[in-house]
């Protein structure tokens, strides 16, 4: 037997995966070979070190963190997916309240006309369109500031407390599914 | 969470300190909630949850080498008499600094001084082998559980628990007052 496979056998029979004839043979070639004699007693030396190791104990807060980290996970989770729904959803019903005023805008002017059928009048037409659409806004911002800035608080309010029954509506389910 | 114990034992010994164990634990059990639906039910849990951690920590081991970190950090707690590994239980070992559940200061100095030459040791090997040593002698992981766990052939995993104990058994000389 040479010295590589010896070495080899010593990892295996300290794992108890030798049989007695393997053994044997291990113990005839460890009674002639002083250097894997050494390497042997090396071995045991560091089998009984690691054995003799218990395993380490978490600190007691370990099980809080994680629940609180999958706890603000789900919370993030949560307010990025009603926020994105309420925010979809404001958009679309913005767009379907503007679209038929935009129609209606871009049918009296001739842009919309002069868009499907083309020509090189349509940019200019397009420009003097949204300067007339600025100006009006301009105008509206200054006869209407108050009430303008009061819609957007209600808005905002109305938006806030959808998120918020959203989101307890979620946490009540979860809580119903999980009990973790 | 009856794991945690196991799960941090493992980080710990992989990462070498208790901060970075901490939180490589919490990160295992959070990886395992969000990826419960690909948890296999014929397979044991416990080997699930410490496959995730071992690749975890080996990512991070891989990911230290380039970057710096401090080298001084809290030795872990240790527990008592009770947590003995399954391999020290195996040979009937009793070690004279888990024979009391209140260790007097002279075997906690004992005990802190092993625990530190087991960490040093085992910062000398790569970051696979030392998940192999790890999962076989505090884990008592069979040749084919630690393949499956770290994603390994038997043959692998034979050689590499071979190659680490030659190399640890080398940087152990010296140091057998502790092992013997």
């Amino acid at each position: 037997m040479r010295c590589e496979q010896a070495g080899e056998m010593m990892s295996a029979w300290l794992d108890d995966r030798l049989d007695r004839t393997e053994i044997a043979l291990l113990e005839d070639h460890l009674a002639g070979c002083r250097a894997c004699q050494v390497e042997w007693e090396r071995l045991r030396a560091l089998d009984r070190l690691l054995a003799s190791a218990p395993m380490v104990s978490p600190p007691v807060r370990l099980r809080v963190e994680v629940m609180a980290r999958l706890h603000r996970r789900d919370q993030a989770r949560r307010a990025l997916f009603g926020g994105t729904t309420l925010a979809l959803g404001t958009v679309a019903l913005v767009s379907l309240a503007l679209a038929p005023i935009l129609l209606g805008l871009l049918n009296a002017t001739g842009v919309a006309p002069a868009l499907i059928s083309g020509g090189p009048a349509t940019i200019a037409q397009l420009l003097s369109f949204t300067g007339a659409i600025g100006r009006a806004l301009l105008v509206l911002a200054e006869t209407f500031a108050v009430p303008l800035a009061f819609l957007s608080l209600c808005s905002l309010a109305l938006a806030l407390a959808l998120n918020r029954l959203w989101l307890g509506a979620v946490r009540r389910l979860h809580t119903a599914r999980h009990t973790f | 969470m009856a794991y945690q114990k196991p799960v941090y034992n493992l980080t710990y010994r992989m990462l070498g300190n208790a901060a970075e164990a901490e939180e490589a634990a919490q990160e295992t059990f959070l990886r395992a909630y969000t990826h419960l639906g690909s948890y296999d039910p014929k397979r044991p849990f416990r080997s699930w949850l410490l496959s995730i951690a071992s690749h975890y920590c080996i990512d991070r081991l891989r990911r230290r080498r380039i970057t710096w970190l401090p080298l001084e950090d809290e030795i872990a707690t240790v527990d008592g008499a009770a947590e003995i590994s399954p391999r020290a239980q195996g040979e009937g070992l009793t070690p004279v600094n888990l024979a009391s559940e209140t260790p007097n200061p002279e075997t906690t100095v004992v005990r802190e001084e092993r625990e530190a030459l087991i960490q040093q040791l085992l910062d000398c090997l790569s970051p696979t082998d030392r998940a192999a040593i790890t999962l076989l002698y505090w884990y008592d992981c069979s040749y084919k559980e630690i393949a499956e766990t770290l994603d390994l052939t038997v043959s692998a995993v034979k050689s590499r628990l071979h190659r680490a104990r030659r190399a640890l058994a080398e940087r152990i000389e010296g140091e057998t007052s502790y092992a013997l």
